[in-house]
């Protein structure tokens, strides 16, 4: 892990990014976003993230794709993921189930809208259980 | 006079379509003949209905060529304009109007031609009388249509869950965007904000964390089938959910300075039921004793033990239910005559009566005036202590069949 973190935000609404990137950039990290699961791809090919924060419902690739394709892949594989979503989490676990034959392996999924000190809360979280690996 | 104008090619002509239709398939040729006798054919035009839900069903139609849209009237609360929903098509071979051959033989759905549609149209008494004078032809003709009317049940069910589910995805998505913009400047990220602002931001959170959860409200009616929530059955603690409830409905107490008084058991011991289902049943039940309450007043959250059975009790200070309406609001959509200003769809407590169903439990309600003449509301839930978990299930109905067969070897 390089000294700034660096996370990746994920999710089809602009205001849902903004809001997002309003909170954290009051952080020192650095932060890149997409709009789709294509788009996420390229940029974790081009350099990948400490920590990724994904929406599940987006156009061109959803989120339950992102995580089957990262999980797939070896160099991808201890990625942390955040699910920051408004579908409902057991819902979308039984979904992943169904069509993967996989449990869903994500380390927080958080159910949208979040506040924004919980939200600071849980990346610091997810980020010291990477480092500590 | 040709062939076809003759009264017998006409028939045959009629009995070969009926034939063809989706709930005479199975007959016999002489059977189609014989019901062909009392059909005739008929061209409706484009917006006309071919028959009107709530009408005595005294004729039943088979689509030849066009598409009738099948339609039902849908109002929300008492006071709405009604609307007409589009439930299905009937195409070529498919039929509308089994309510002629269903007691109490009125329309459940009107049809109208969506399109210029050549209809074969049968008199109702006479099919009716005819498939009691033949009996075999009678039980071929109901199971066909038990079959037809399942089938477009289920289709219906799962049509609207999942219209629902994306509707519901729609809506909720704007609210959340809203809700972060609300939360991200209450929490100072957007610059400072002052007393005013604060409170009118608290408001606006208030107000749209409601409409978020009366969306998921209307979603979840369509979801409540009680085998999907006895598959969520599993060992839990119920301290643990009341105290999630109780949390839900914080704010909304605070607002309202409205006090909660919790009276728990001794101790709270392990049970089988859905936690999450049941944390919504106790939230409904809370949050309605909190919209009715007057400020200042109590709000009281009891939960006892019985051998068989656990207890929970909410109790408030309000005016009471008006007794013309006891009986049914745990209806869908119904909202009390005194509800005045308070929001809110009518849908939390039939929400929880489905729950408690699921749960083999049950709901009551009750008015309290004591001789002061003070009044309240009081919901109880009862749960009962012996239910069991898929898991266990399996194995009690393993166990069971299992024991059968070495009772049969003995």
């Amino acid at each position: 892990m390089s000294e700034t973190p660096y996370i990746l935000i994920v999710d089809d609404d602009p205001d849902i990014l903004e809001n997002i990137i309003t909170v954290l950039e009051t952080q020192p990290f650095r932060l890149a976003t997409a709009r789709d699961g294509r788009r996420c791809m390229d940029l974790i090919e081009e350099e990948v993230p400490d920590l990724l924060i994904l929406d599940l419902l987006m156009p061109r690739m959803d989120g339950w794709g992102v995580i089957r394709a990262l999980r797939s892949e070896p160099r991808f594989a201890q990625l942390p993921i955040m699910i920051l979503t408004t579908v409902i989490e057991d819902a979308s676990r039984r979904r992943y189930e169904l069509e993967t034959g996989m449990a869903m392996d994500v380390q927080a999924y958080v159910q949208k809208p979040v506040k924004p000190d919980e939200l600071i809360q849980r990346v610091y979280g997810l980020l010291a259980v990477e480092k500590n690996v | 006079m040709s062939d076809t104008d003759s009264p017998n090619a006409r028939a045959e002509i009629i009995a070969r379509r009926l034939g063809y239709s989706e709930n005479f398939s199975a007959l016999p040729w002489e059977d189609l003949l014989a019901i062909a006798a009392f059909c005739h054919e008929e061209t409706v035009q484009t917006g006309a209905a071919v028959l009107v839900e709530g009408k005595p069903a005294d004729r039943l139609y088979v689509v030849e060529r066009g598409k009738l849209a099948l339609e039902k009237r849908v109002q929300l609360g008492r006071h709405s304009t009604p609307r007409n929903a589009t439930i299905d098509y009937v195409g070529p071979g498919r039929s509308a109007g089994f309510s002629t051959l269903v007691r109490p033989f009125v329309y459940s759905t009107s049809a109208i031609a969506v399109e210029p549609t050549r209809i074969l149209v049968i008199d109702g008494q006479k099919l009716r009388q005819f498939l009691e004078d033949r009996p075999a032809a009678g039980l071929k003709v109901m199971q066909t249509l038990a079959a037809l009317i399942g089938g477009r049940y289920r289709q219906a069910i799962d049509t609207l869950t999942y219209f629902l589910s994306i509707v519901s995805h729609e809506l909720r998505s704007p609210l959340a965007a809203i809700e972060n913009y609300l939360q991200v400047m209450l929490a100072g990220y957007a610059g400072e904000v002052t007393p005013k602002q604060e409170r009118m931001i608290k408001r606006s959170i208030l107000r749209v964390t409601d409409l978020r959860s009366q969306i998921g409200d209307v979603v979840d009616v369509a979801r409540m089938r009680p085998e999907q929530i006895q598959a969520d059955f599993c060992w839990f603690d119920l301290g643990e959910v009341g105290t999630q409830a109780i949390e839900d409905v914080r704010l909304a107490a605070a607002e309202k300075e409205v006090r909660i008084k919790v009276e728990p058991p001794p101790a709270f011991e392990p049970m089988v039921g859905a936690p999450r289902r049941l944390r919504q049943v106790f939230t409904n039940m809370l949050s309605n004793a909190i919209r009715y309450s007057p400020p200042g007043s109590t709000v009281t959250f009891r939960a006892w033990y019985d051998p068989d059975a656990v207890y929970l009790r909410v109790s408030d200070q309000g005016p009471g239910i008006p007794s013309d309406d006891l009986p049914h609001i745990f209806k869908d959509f119904y909202r009390a005559g005194n509800t005045g200003d308070v929001t809110g769809m009518g849908l939390g407590l039939s929400i929880a009566k489905k729950i408690v169903d699921a749960h083999h439990g049950e709901i009551a309600v009750e008015n309290l005036m004591d001789d002061a003449g003070n009044t309240g509301t009081q919901f109880t839930v009862v749960i009962p202590r012996n239910l069991n978990t898929p898991e266990m299930e399996r194995r009690k109905w393993q166990a069971e069949t299992e024991g059968g067969a070495t009772q049969n070897e003995q």
